[in-house]
C-alpha cells in the first residue's frame, strides 16, 4: 500500500492502492500535525517540503502556483491543494505561519477596513 | 436502547449513510461528467445552485448561534468556514455568478429565486430548518457531512470536463476548482466535530438520520435539474377533465 510519511511529526499513513488522497485531509484525519488555516490555497500556512515522491503529487493548479511563487521551485507544495497517488515524504516547520504579508487576503481586509475609515 | 457507537464505528456509519445516495451518481451529474450537457444547461444549474449554496454562511451562522461556548473547535470551524465563503478572497457566490455569466445568463437571473425549481427551494428550506432547529453536532452532520463533504467527488469529475471539453478558462471555472480542495478539508473537519460532540446514542442516531436525509435531498435536487432542463416530461396537451 502507498504510504505518506510525515517526517516532521514522525508519522506514517497508508492508503489504498489506486486511491488519490488529499494530503491535508489525510494529515487532519490522522493527527499528523501539518498546520493549516484556509484550506483554499490562499494563506500558505500548510506549505510542506516534498522530500521524496514529488512524482506522486498532483500537478499544481493556478492558485497554488501563485501562492507559493518561488517556493514551488524549491520543492514546496500546499498540502490542502495537493493530491497524492503513491509514496510521498513531506516535512514542514512546526512553527510556520501563513505567507500572508502582502497577500490578497490582507489586501482585501485592508480595503474593507480602510473603506470603513473613509466613511468616518 | 441503542448503545453509543465508538468513534470509528460511528464514522463508518456516517459514511454508509451517504452510500447509494451520492449526488455524483444523479442523472444531471452523470450527464455533466460525460460531456452531454450544453452551456444552457450549466446556466440553469447555476441559477439553481445559487439558491442552495448562496445562503451557506447564513446556515452556518444559525448553527453557530446554537453552539455552546465550550465547543471552541466547532465554533472556530464554523467561523472559518463562513469567512472563507464570504470574505477571504472573492466571495464564493460571486465565483458562481462569474461562471453563470460565462454560460450566457445574468446576475439578475441567477439571483431571482423564481428561476429555481421547487426542489431547489425545498433544499434551501431544509438547510435553514436544520441549521436553526437542530443540535449543532446534528446540523453539522446534516449540512457539512451529508451535503458539503460530497462536493469534491462531484466536482473532481465535472471540472476537467468544463476546461477540456467546453473550453471554459480556469478563471471562469474557479468556483469548482476552489471547492474541490476546500470542501475536502471542511468535510474532514465536519466529521471530526460530529464525532467529538455527538456524545449520546440519541444524538448519534439523529446525525445518521439527517446525513441520510441530506444525501437524499442533494440527490433529488440534482436529479430534478435533469428532469426539468435536460429531459422534461412531455407537456400534457389535453389534460383529462377534472372529475365532478
Ligand atoms: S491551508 Fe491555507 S493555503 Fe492551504
Amino acid at each position: 500500500m502507498p504510504t505518506i510519511r510525515f517526517s516532521t511529526s514522525d508519522r506514517e499513513v497508508e492508503f489504498a492502492d489506486g486511491d488519490e488522497v488529499n494530503l491535508l485531509r489525510v494529515a487532519i484525519r490522522n493527527d499528523c500535525g501539518i498546520p493549516f488555516k484556509c484550506a483554499s490555497g490562499n494563506c500558505g500556512t500548510d506549505r510542506v517540503r516534498v522530500e521524496a515522491g514529488a512524482d506522486h503529487c498532483s500537478t499544481p493548479r493556478r492558485r497554488e502556483r501563485e501562492r507559493l511563487g518561488e517556493l514551488f521551485d524549491q520543492g514546496y507544495r500546499l498540502a490542502c491543494q495537493t493530491y497524492v497517488n503513491g509514496d510521498v515524504t513531506v516535512a514542514w516547520d512546526p512553527e510556520q505561519i501563513g505567507l500572508d504579508a502582502g497577500s490578497k487576503v490582507y489586501d482585501k481586509l485592508r480595503q474593507v477596513w480602510l473603506a470603513k475609515d473613509d466613511g468616518g | 436502547m441503542a448503545e453509543l457507537l465508538s468513534k470509528p464505528a460511528f464514522r463508518e456509519a456516517l459514511e454508509d449513510a451517504i452510500k447509494g445516495r451520492e449526488a455524483k451518481n444523479a442523472s444531471f451529474s452523470q450527464a455533466w461528467a460525460n460531456g452531454e450537457l450544453s452551456r444552457e444547461h450549466f446556466a440553469r444549474w447555476a441559477e439553481n445552485h445559487y439558491h442552495y449554496v448562496g445562503p451557506f454562511a447564513d446556515y452556518l451562522g444559525y448553527i453557530y448561534s446554537n453552539t455552546p461556548d465550550t465547543a471552541t473547535d466547532a465554533k472556530d470551524f464554523l467561523l472559518q468556514n463562513m469567512y472563507e465563503e464570504e470574505l477571504s478572497d472573492v466571495r464564493h457566490t460571486d465565483l458562481l455568478i462569474r461562471f453563470a455569466e460565462a454560460c450566457g445568463t445574468t446576475r439578475e437571473r441567477v439571483m431571482d429565486v423564481d428561476n429555481a425549481t421547487a426542489v431547489t427551494r425545498g433544499l434551501q428550506g431544509w438547510c435553514y430548518a436544520i441549521s436553526m432547529r437542530e443540535h449543532f453536532a446534528v446540523a453539522t452532520a446534516a449540512l457539512v457531512v451529508g451535503l458539503e463533504s460530497q462536493v469534491p467527488s462531484i466536482y473532481r469529475r465535472q471540472y476537467p470536463v468544463l476546461i477540456e471539453k467546453y473550453g471554459f478558462t480556469e478563471e471562469e471555472a474557479e468556483f469548482f476548482d476552489l471547492h474541490i480542495t476546500s470542501d475536502e478539508i471542511h468535510g474532514e473537519r465536519g466529521y471530526q466535530i460530529v464525532l467529538e460532540h455527538a456524545t449520546t446514542p440519541e444524538l448519534q442516531a439523529r446525525c445518521l438520520q439527517l446525513v441520510r436525509h441530506g444525501a437524499e435531498a442533494r440527490f433529488s435536487y440534482t436529479k430534478a435539474l435533469y428532469d426539468t432542463y435536460v429531459s422534461p416530461e412531455p407537456a400534457v396537451a389535453n389534460p383529462a377533465p377534472a372529475l365532478a
